[in-house]
């Protein structure tokens, strides 16, 4: 096991240099001039001061060696250009938060009604409710997550105005972007949870269970569930990184200063060091939830650890 | 039974051997039809596939023949007509521009179409090449193959797609590039699986002792073999770059102006929803349409592919 | 291994060695070190629990799985250093019956693509012939015409066994390997594709190397039989030899495991059970293979591996004992 732990960790480390690497040379040759953005008209000199206050001035593999080392020892991600002064670690400690307090709630929310409505889907098996249940499921799948917000703000907010359009800070703020953020989770959640239920329900140790007189609430419990919910768990790894990164386009339509509108606003705003900044810390956030979902699941599922030292 | 008296007496003489039809005993009922018209049959007997199927139909037609028929032009500006309701005259309203938006959603159609095709095609055109590469030669080709599998699926996908439009410019080029370069892997995986699995079937082993040549094998029995599958994924890949396409659209990383797509349209829409939600409206209904569509057919194509898998 | 009568040798197996790597440095000795000779026109039928390497040894004759050592010599040829051009000309020769009628007809294929495949790589027949070399085939193994165009899910598993042979025998073989034909097959069938394979034998004088773990029907279809243990060949000799007068304990302790059909009989016969499960390929015992469940079993047996010999005009064992 502590075999598996090491390589798992090995290969996210990797995965994380190449990524930083990657990011950090596509973006610093990315066309256009990374300064143009802030500084339209400005005299020659004054674009010189500001080129070398962010080491444009040097080649770029000593620009990349300065970043990497900065990036290892102090955990620094860089300067924003558009926003003067503020590094993008400050962006980080005041908007992640924001993103993830939506993030873990809609999450939550995603999980346990998902969860909750793919189980009741499949043991009611082509049933009425499970007919809703999939109707619904597979409308709210090939509905893409900005239509939902508009819908909501049109509807909710503009219409029947029950809740605030746009606006940030009171808990009834929170109620569109949650619900815009969860319905998509919800569905997809609810959609494996069904298959995945449905499948273990067919096996041959589900029917033993029963035939030696187990109680139903147990043998859902402890052989169906247990089984049936492993590929969520596997789902929920990017999930959790995406909870801290927010999702880009609800936040930028409901207008909540959290994470995910900064990066969207940085790309639009060709603020490359922002850019490259929230990209490798999006990165290592990914990198790491996956990890530990990959590691949760060697322990869940002792056949992983199995297949994986044999291959 | 005492009760049933009979005056028939059980001799040997009134039986007779009925013994075999030698000819007639591997006699087979059943009309003989081939696999690919059984999988038509079955996929014929599903009404939502067949519901989702003329859905397609009827979006591609309406995109195609829509603007010969409303005889209207999708760049046409027309200042005194901005922002008109539905009506006879334009049956999705106009823009903010005075453009006749089924027009507009009918070319922004093709394009989101063009760019769903594009990328699926490059998908599985690298994704099958590889994954077979990697199933059929094992070893350390294999071992290489899948780190970079694992590597790139470690990616946090939206984050490379954006920076990857960001470096190559808003194009539709750079858009498919972004978006095949980081899906590929799924594709690899799964192909991977399946000729690993076939690998280990006894007929390809027969058709070896047959002395079959490595193209042989490919040719008739592990391609015939994996089609169906690869047939759904890519029904069930192709809503998902067009949400990715629109998606990057919505942000301002999408198609340029002139062109556009249902992307671009539901990103202008947006911005006036409160007052003239219709503009908002058309596209997303077009792309729900499509993507409802697409998936309908999947579902239909995997019941009819696996009958046993069905749920 | 002599000669020992007139007999013309097919099939000569030498040290022949396959393993499998599971690990790094850790390998499953699935066959290890068996040498036997094939004669023209007989069946040597080779029994052994599942896991013993009977299946592996067959492939391997058949150069399915590279040799780890050890040679196979087809009428004059090594199978294992066979360039590309003479490896087609072997596979026209050599042929193979699979255990599993399921897995083994490509579920894509018709019938008579199934059949014809042979004829197509050796490009024997077309059109017009092929199709009616194929009809040929499809009647000496029982089918007939109309199943030509038929897929393999529309027949029963006897049936496709019958597709099965009739594939093999399509490019004319002197040499059929039947891994484990009947043992996937309900027990009316068996008789009927054992029969088959005999007539078949007879009218196109083939050789076969029968692979099963059923030792009532191999001594039936099988002129010599071995039994192999644990990657070994452990004894080998003519059946009736082998059911008279069994020298290795593990064969006795096979053969008592044979149902008699007489209850008194069945009833009355001394049985000698085996212990134990079949240890791992991958640490074999040092000494005999069996030494671990045998009950006869000594200090020297642990030491050293017995030698395989030949004790009895053609009747080769190896155990210590005898």
């Amino acid at each position: 096991m502590s075999k598996f732990i090491f390589k798992r960790i090995f290969y996210a480390l990797i995965t994380l240099f190449i990524i930083t690497t990657i990011t950090f040379f596509l973006i610093a040759g990315a066309p256009g001039d990374p300064i143009a953005a802030k500084v339209e008209q400005m005299p020659e000199a004054a674009r010189e001061v500001i080129r070398t206050k962010y080491g444009l001035d040097k080649p770029i593999f000593q620009r990349y060696k300065i970043y990497m080392k900065d990036l290892i020892t102090t955990g620094n991600f860089g300067e924003s250009i558009i926003y003067t002064g503020k590094s993008v670690n400050d962006i980080i400690k005041e908007n992640a938060m924001i993103s993830a307090k939506i993030g873990i709630i809609a999450l939550a929310l995603q999980l346990t009604i998902g969860v909750l409505l793919g189980l009741i889907s499949a043991f009611n098996r082509e049933k009425i409710g499970d007919n809703i249940i999939r109707v619904l499921v597979v409308l709210a799948i090939c509905i893409p997550g900005f239509v939902f917000a508009a819908l909501l703000q049109y509807f909710l907010a503009f219409k029947w105005k029950l809740v605030p359009v746009f606006g940030w800070g009171e808990l009834k703020h929170y109620i569109l972007p949650v619900l815009a953020y969860t319905i998509g989770g919800i569905a997809s959640y609810t959609k494996y949870m069904r298959s995945s239920t449905l499948s273990v329900i067919g096996e041959d140790y589900i029917l033993t269970a029963k035939s030696k007189g187990c109680k139903r609430k147990r043998i859902v419990k402890k052989h169906i569930l247990r089984n049936s919910i492993i590929p969520i768990i596997t789902m929920t790894g990017p999930a959790i990184a995406g909870i801290f990164g927010g999702s880009f386009i609800i936040e930028r339509i409901f207008s909540i200063p959290g994470l995910g509108r900064y990066y969207v606003d940085a790309v639009s705003n060709n603020d490359y060091t922002m850019v490259l900044g929230l990209t490798i810390f999006f990165a290592i956030l990914y990198v790491i939830s996956l990890l530990v979902v990959d590691i949760l699941y060697g322990f869940a599922d002792p056949r992983i650890r199995v297949t994986d030292s044999e291959a | 039974m005492d009760s049933v008296k009979s005056d028939i007496k059980l001799t040997d003489d009134i039986f007779e051997r009925v013994g075999i039809d030698e000819e007639y005993s591997e006699h087979l009922d059943k009309p003989s039809i081939t696999y690919w018209a059984d999988v038509w049959r079955r996929f014929k007997e599903n009404k939502l596939a067949i519901f989702g199927l003329v859905l397609l139909i009827v979006v591609i037609g309406t995109i195609f023949l829509g603007p010969t028929i409303a005889g209207k032009d999708y760049q046409y500006i027309d200042a005194s007509i901005k922002d008109q309701k539905p009506s006879a005259e334009h049956w999705f309203g106009t823009d903010d521009m005075g453009r006749d938006i089924f027009t507009r959603v009918c070319y922004g159609g093709r394009v989101s179409i063009l760019i769903g095709l594009l990328c699926t095609v490059v998908m599985f055109f690298i994704g099958s090449i590889l994954g077979a590469i990697a199933g059929l030669k094992g070893g350390w080709v294999d071992n290489l193959i899948m780190r970079i599998v694992e590597i790139i699926g470690n990616l946090p996908y939206l984050v490379i797609v954006i920076i990857l439009t960001i470096v190559m410019g808003r194009s539709i080029f750079s858009l498919v590039f972004a978006m095949s370069i980081t899906s590929w892997v799924g594709t690899t995986r799964m192909v991977r699986g399946q000729i690993l699995q076939l690998k280990e079937q006894d007929y390809i082993e027969a058709a070896t002792a047959l002395g079959a040549s490595t193209g042989r094998i490919i040719m008739r029995h592990l391609i015939p073999n994996t089609l169906g599958i690869i047939m759904v994924d890519i029904t069930m890949s192709i809503p998902g770059f067009i949400f990715g396409e629109a998606f990057l659209s919505y942000v301002g990383l999408g198609v340029r102006p002139p062109q556009t797509s249902w992307g671009a349209l539901a990103s202008a829409g947006q911005q006036k929803l409160m007052f003239y939600p219709h503009e908002l409206f058309f596209p997303c209904l077009m792309i729900v349409l499509t993507t409802l569509s697409f998936h309908l057919i999947g579902d239909g194509l995997s019941d009819a592919l696996d009958p046993k898998l069905r749920k | 291994m002599q000669n020992s009568n007139n007999k013309e040798v097919l099939v000569e197996v030498r040290g022949l060695k396959k393993y499998f790597k599971v690990k790094r440095k850790k390998f499953v000795k699935a066959v290890d070190n068996v040498s036997f000779n094939i004669y023209k026109g007989e069946t040597l039928g080779i029994v052994g629990e599942s896991g013993c390497g009977k299946t592996t040894c067959g492939k391997t004759i058949l150069g399915l799985y590279k040799a780890t050592s050890g040679e196979v010599i087809f009428d004059g040829t090594n199978v294992h250093s066979l360039k590309p051009k003479d490896k087609i000309d072997f596979t026209k020769r050599a042929q193979i019956i699979f255990q599993d009628p399921y897995s083994s007809l490509n579920p894509r294929m018709t019938v008579g693509d199934i059949i014809g495949e042979g004829i197509d790589i050796h490009k024997l027949y077309k059109n017009k012939k092929r199709e009616e070399k194929i009809f040929e085939l499809l009647y000496t193994v029982g089918l007939n015409k109309e199943h030509i165009n038929r897929f393999p899910h529309e027949f029963s598993g006897g049936q496709r066994q019958r597709i099965g042979i009739a594939r093999a025998l399509a490019i004319e073989p002197d040499f059929i390997v039947c891994d484990e034909p009947i043992s996937a097959l309900d027990v009316s069938i068996q008789a009927q594709i054992v029969n088959l394979l005999m007539r078949l034998q007879r009218e196109k004088n083939l050789t076969y190397l029968f692979i099963a773990h059923d030792l009532s029907m191999v001594k039936y279809i099988s002129d010599r039989v071995g039994v192999m243990y644990l990657g070994n060949l452990v004894e080998l000799t003519t059946s009736e030899k082998l059911y008279d007068n069994p020298l290795h304990p593990y064969t006795q302790a096979l053969l008592s495991s044979i149902p008699i059909p007489d209850p008194e009989e069945e009833k009355n016969k001394e049985r000698i059970p085996i212990h134990g499960e079949i240890p791992s390929a991958i640490d074999p015992p040092l000494g005999c293979r069996f030494v671990t469940r045998c009950k006869f079993a000594k200090e020297v047996c642990k030491k050293d591996m017995p030698e395989f010999r030949e004790v009895d005009k053609e009747h080769f064992v190896a155990c210590h004992r005898v």
